[in-house]
């Protein structure tokens, strides 16, 4: 006989990985968060004029980009999308072993880019290619058998297509500080910057932002067809971009580039308006407040891409668009996800004795996410004011603020995590099927 | 007896039996079945219970549920269909 209770959620649990592997992800990009901030102070006197070379401002942006941002999409995508494509991952080995080869790699590549120790980076960047490689078998393999949900599935083709572009622009990077420069330094820095932020992550964004905005807001599926066509103007955007970067009369194609982005952004924008606007929720809290000012600096690093695209007359703004694109749009999102997804995903995982989930709310901690969103936005506006004031010590102050918004933020993992751990639950709601 | 399916974010087929009112919601897209269950969850004043036809264990329902204070439980279903019935928890 089934024991009552335990076999409520036996099929959810089942399909769910353990909870030590999402939340393994996520607490390395917690750490790495705070690890960012710290670098970008160490370059705090190079920030405002950054526009690429190795040193702790590159240290940093690779900080948030490989150990906050796409930590933190493989453990939520690894979690989430079997949900939603009724697609088990598979084996629990492979998530945990590309955790163990991943992690360690983003410090190699974090420490050989400032201090400056090319063959660190080099032995980085191959275990962290090596590492992304699995993660995207594992998600190909997830999408190849999906049904339900066309837009996410095509979505997520298209971020794997342009992570195999990231992959190969970035071993030539790599490998050119080694004395190997197999693509030019030129258009596999182009390709590498553009598919990484608005390609793989990007499109990843926007995929799940079809299921998971509407899952915050509690509103119906977004209009497919609309979202498809701004799926093919974002892909549109990137080949432009590719071709531009090739060679092929540049200006005029990074114009059209960020043209048909902004057409892209536009149609996403409106659906993910409606989907909030017709929603049960009229107040999906700070989280989605944090997606929406993401989605407006999306918009506002494409105008400065614009800018660039123009040469225009400011030595800052390939800084000003690093910082609207990667912490602005790209920072801001994912910490607003996470913020909603963490305690959503530690109340599936029951801890041990409970029979009922504990509510998401029980287990979230609003006073550090609080002190996160202040120091956040601050940051954001101070790196801004440095780039344009030309300041390093605005730059230290953002640096500082964001650093103080990270702990703040580690803060509320560490509660959420101590949380769902805790044993308890009173209720008891048997298998109907059991008795 | 069926019961046409209301409001803004209203989907599923619903109908009204013995045991409570059912609703199916087997087809419908993500987030479309969790919408549809919430809504119909919390247009209940009283303590009728609901009878959810669904294709599989929808996982990010028990969450929503446990917030807004229902509780489900699986019961016997048709082969392939997962069949859950929500209570308002005590």
């Amino acid at each position: 006989m089934t024991r009552p209770g335990i076999a409520f959620l036996g099929g959810a649990a089942s399909r769910l990985l353990p909870a030590s592997i999402p939340f393994r992800f996520f607490g390395a990009a917690a750490v790495y968060h705070l690890a960012a901030w710290i670098a970008l102070l160490a370059g705090a006197r190079d920030v405002p004029r950054f526009a690429g070379g190795l040193g702790w401002p590159l240290a940093a942006l690779h900080l948030v980009t490989l150990g906050v941002l796409v930590m933190t999409a493989i453990g939520a995508s690894l979690q989430l999308l079997p949900i939603a494509t009724r697609r088990p991952v598979g084996s629990h080995r492979w998530p945990a072993a590309i955790w163990w080869l991943y992690t360690p790699g983003v410090a190699a590549v974090a420490l050989g880019m400032g201090l400056p120790a090319p063959s660190l980076l080099g032995a980085g960047a191959v275990a962290v290619c090596v590492a992304l490689i699995g993660y995207g078998a594992l998600l190909a393999r997830n999408l190849a058998g999906a049904s339900g949900m066309p837009v996410v599935i095509a979505h997520g083709s298209a971020a794997l297509g342009a992570l195999v572009v990231v992959l190969v622009t970035a071993i030539s990077l790599a490998g050119a500080y080694l004395g190997v420069d197999l693509l030019g330094r030129g258009m596999a820095l182009a390709l590498h910057g553009t598919f990484a932020a608005y390609g793989f992550m990007g499109l990843l964004a926007l995929g799940l932002s079809y299921i998971l905005v509407p899952m915050f807001a509690l509103a119906a599926a977004p209009d497919e067809r609309q979202a498809r066509i701004s799926l093919a103007l974002a892909v549109a955007a990137l080949l432009l971009a590719a071709a531009a970067a090739a060679g092929f009369a540049p200006r005029p194609l990074r114009i059209a580039a960020v043209g048909a982005g902004a057409g892209a952004v536009v149609l996403h924008w409106r659906l993910m308006h409606i989907a909030l606007r017709t929603g049960m929720r009229r107040n999906p809290g700070r989280s989605v407040r944090l997606m929406q000012i993401a989605w407006a600096l999306l918009a506002a690093s494409l105008a400065a891409g614009l800018g660039l695209a123009m040469d225009a007359p400011f030595g800052g703004m390939s800084a000003l668009f690093g910082v609207l694109l990667i912490a602005g749009w790209l920072l801001t999102f994912v910490l607003g996800v996470l913020q909603r997804i963490v305690p959503f995903l530690a109340s599936m995982h029951r801890a041990p004795g409970m029979r009922l989930p504990p509510t998401p709310s029980s287990l979230t901690a609003e006073r550090p996410l609080a002190i996160h969103f202040v120091c956040h936005l601050a940051a954001l506006a101070l790196l801004a004011a440095a780039i344009v004031a030309g300041s390093p010590w605005f730059a230290a102050a953002g640096a500082l603020s964001g650093a103080a918004g990270a702990i703040a933020f580690g803060s509320f993992l560490a509660t959420v995590r101590r949380r769902m751990s805790a044993p308890g639950g009173t209720a008891v709601y048997p298998d109907a099927r059991a008795g | 007896m069926n019961a046409a399916a209301t409001g803004p974010q209203a989907q599923g087929r619903r109908w009204v039996a013995a045991d409570g009112i059912h609703i199916d919601v087997r087809g419908l897209p993500p987030p479309g079945p969790l919408v549809a269950i919430l809504e119909l969850v919390e247009s209940i004043a009283d303590a009728t219970p609901v009878i959810v036809h669904h294709e599989r264990d929808p996982q990010m329902l028990y969450p929503e549920l446990a917030e807004i204070g229902w509780a489900a439980q699986r019961i016997d279903g048709d082969p392939g269909e997962f069949r859950l019935k929500l209570v308002r928890a005590a």
